[in-house]
């Protein structure tokens, strides 16, 4: 949790004990509350069906809250939607409809749509398309992008002329990794030009790069907010152990100082606190001279292990694992 | 209102923009149905007199305009919802009857050539005159606009999208068969005679054949009742468009 107060001048955007349910009973968002900072890029990290798409179109105007509160600057915007439309960029999760426009076309109609003047717009545009690399695009007909020509296309539309908050839902879903550095740069551009980002992933090594802070939503649940490091500070086991098992050995018994194994297929994931380093290697390099352990590797907790750890299961990472066996050990 | 006009400008552009692929094909289709529905039609009778094809020739432009409406229309939008671009839209700050207009002004647009043949073909093949009040204009943006208004409230009503592609199915069959469109009301049996006599179909038939011959109909009970479906289509449409998950 932020040990800080911010200042309520500071609070851009607030959400307070927001629920909702599709089906009676079933809680899609379950007592949010979180705030996003002027001028920051927060995170909002959680498995798919975590509830994230569903709080970012409760701020849009797309779905209404059963009960809770949601304020922009300041305006009740479940009340006014409008205003939040106004306020708010976004680049959805689903597809743009964008089949008949090139590229260009469709940022800058958006660009024009969101109330900025044709010749700014056009050299927004072009200075986008220039920057993520897409001339090569940017004048043919969307039918023949690839996915993430589409995805590349649908971020430029949402921050061709940015709105105060920046909503992005998986923003670098199939895009290649060249460009995915370059989209960062743009995101962390949005900042200097006086936006605020919310970022919707779940994808964690990228948030951990990206975000000023987060929120860890599961089963429509805040379970974790803060900083990276604040919430990897979280706790004395802050030492991450790896084990890789030898193909088709039983996992061997875990001595008590390793805690909190998440198992994904032959790879073992502990938390350790510093003071047990030693035994663990001495351990780890008895089972590797037994053929039990493959490989081992020590290291500061990441914001993935975190995340797993209150997420509650491995599955919900994209693992680049190919055998996938689910058997937990009781940590 | 100057910034609701720049956003049906720029939502035009877009909307005329995302037909150019189906554009050709679409143009071609109804030219298609119009030809055929005006050739077509000789193939019904031994002998047509020219009252006959003219009141059959003025009926083209409701069953044009409605098949747009209510069977094009709801499928688009059908489709839309289906991919999830309306989450995209709706979340533009562009008042959503402001998309509506421009959707439907794009439709129009579309339909308007087949239309005009229609009427042209008819009027050429089975020798009669048309006879042009200035009050079609009105006349075929309402009817027009009823179709449309009507198509978004099935297509954005129905509980799932395939349900919507349904109905437009049945609709169609509906209006082509047992409407009195094609046909004086007097040979549909007393019931569905009187179903008609609520419905808006048979009254836009009379506001295109009031407005492009000499025909004799009640022009004002006409624009009276599809102006009043117009409008409850309007409301439907409006509340449709504006409600929240």
């Amino acid at each position: 949790m932020t040990t800080e107060e911010p200042g309520a001048r500071d609070i851009v955007l607030e959400i307070d004990r927001l629920c909702k349910a599709y089906t009676r009973g079933i809680l899609v968002n379950d007592n949010i509350s979180l705030s996003l900072r002027r001028g920051e890029i927060f995170g909002l990290l959680g498995p798919n069906g975590a509830g994230k798409t569903t709080l970012v179109n409760q701020i849009i105007g797309l779905v209404k809250p059963d009960s809770g509160r949601i304020t922009l600057d300041g305006v009740d915007i479940i009340a006014r939607p409008g205003y939040a439309r106004q306020a708010c960029s976004l680049q959805a999760q689903t597809q743009v409809p964008i089949a008949g426009l090139t590229a260009r076309q469709a940022i800058e109609l958006v660009g024009r749509i969101r109330g900025g003047d044709a010749r700014s717009v056009r050299e927004r545009a072009s200075k986008l398309i220039d920057q993520l690399e897409m001339e090569e695009w940017a004048n043919k007909a969307a039918e023949s992008f690839s996915g993430g020509m589409r995805r590349l296309v649908a971020f430029c539309m949402a921050v061709v002329v940015p709105g105060r908050i920046v909503i992005l839902d998986e923003p670098t879903n199939d895009v290649d990794p060249l460009r995915r550095r370059l989209l960062w740069q743009e995101v962390r551009n949005l900042i200097n030009v006086g936006s605020t980002v919310l970022l919707v992933t779940h994808n964690v090594l990228e948030a951990e790069r990206a975000v000023d802070r987060l929120a860890i939503i599961n089963n429509g649940r805040v379970v974790g907010m803060g900083t990276p490091g604040s919430l990897k500070e979280n706790g004395d086991e802050n030492i991450r152990f790896e084990l890789v098992l030898e193909p088709r050995v039983d996992s061997p018994a875990l001595p008590e100082f390793i805690q909190s194994t998440v198992v994904t297929g032959r790879r073992l994931v502990n938390r350790l606190a510093e003071r047990d380093i030693a035994p663990a290697i001495q351990w780890a390099r008895n089972l590797k001279e037994r053929s039990i352990v493959e490989e081992f590797s020590i290291g500061p907790t990441t914001l993935e292990d975190v995340y797993v750890k209150m997420v509650g299961r491995a599955d919900a990472l994209e693992m680049p694992e190919n055998e996938v066996n689910h058997e937990t050990i009781a940590s | 209102m100057k910034q609701s006009l720049r956003s049906y400008g720029l939502m035009l552009k877009w909307q005329a923009l995302s037909k150019k692929p189906i554009l050709a094909l679409t143009l071609v289709v109804q030219v298609m149905i119009a030809t055929g529905f005006i050739f077509g039609l000789g193939f019904f009778y031994r002998e047509i007199t020219p009252d006959t094809a003219k009141f059959i020739t003025t009926g083209a432009p409701t069953i044009i305009l409605m098949t747009v409406g209510l069977v094009l229309v709801p499928q688009m939008v059908a489709m839309a919802r289906m991919e999830g671009t309306f989450d995209y839209i709706w979340s533009l700050p562009v008042p959503r009857l402001v998309y509506v207009a421009a959707d439907a002004t794009i439709w129009i647009l579309i339909a308007l050539p087949g239309l005009v043949l229609a009427l042209v073909l008819g009027a050429i093949r089975y020798n009669f005159g048309l006879e042009i009040s200035p009050l079609v204009v009105p006349a075929v943006l309402l009817i027009s606009a009823t179709g449309m208004f009507l198509g978004y409230s099935i297509a954005h009503g129905a509980p799932k999208p395939e349900m919507a592609n349904l109905a437009t199915q049945v609709i169609v069959f509906a209006i082509m068969l047992f409407s009195p469109v094609m046909y004086p009301i007097e040979q549909l049996p007393g019931w569905m005679a009187a179903i008609h006599r609520v419905l808006p179909v048979k009254y836009m038939a009379d506001l295109s054949r009031g407005t492009l011959t000499d025909m004799d109909v009640n022009l004002g009970l006409a624009f009276a009742v599809v102006g009043a479906w117009c409008l409850a289509g309007f409301v439907i449409t409006y509340a449709l468009v504006r409600r929240r998950r």
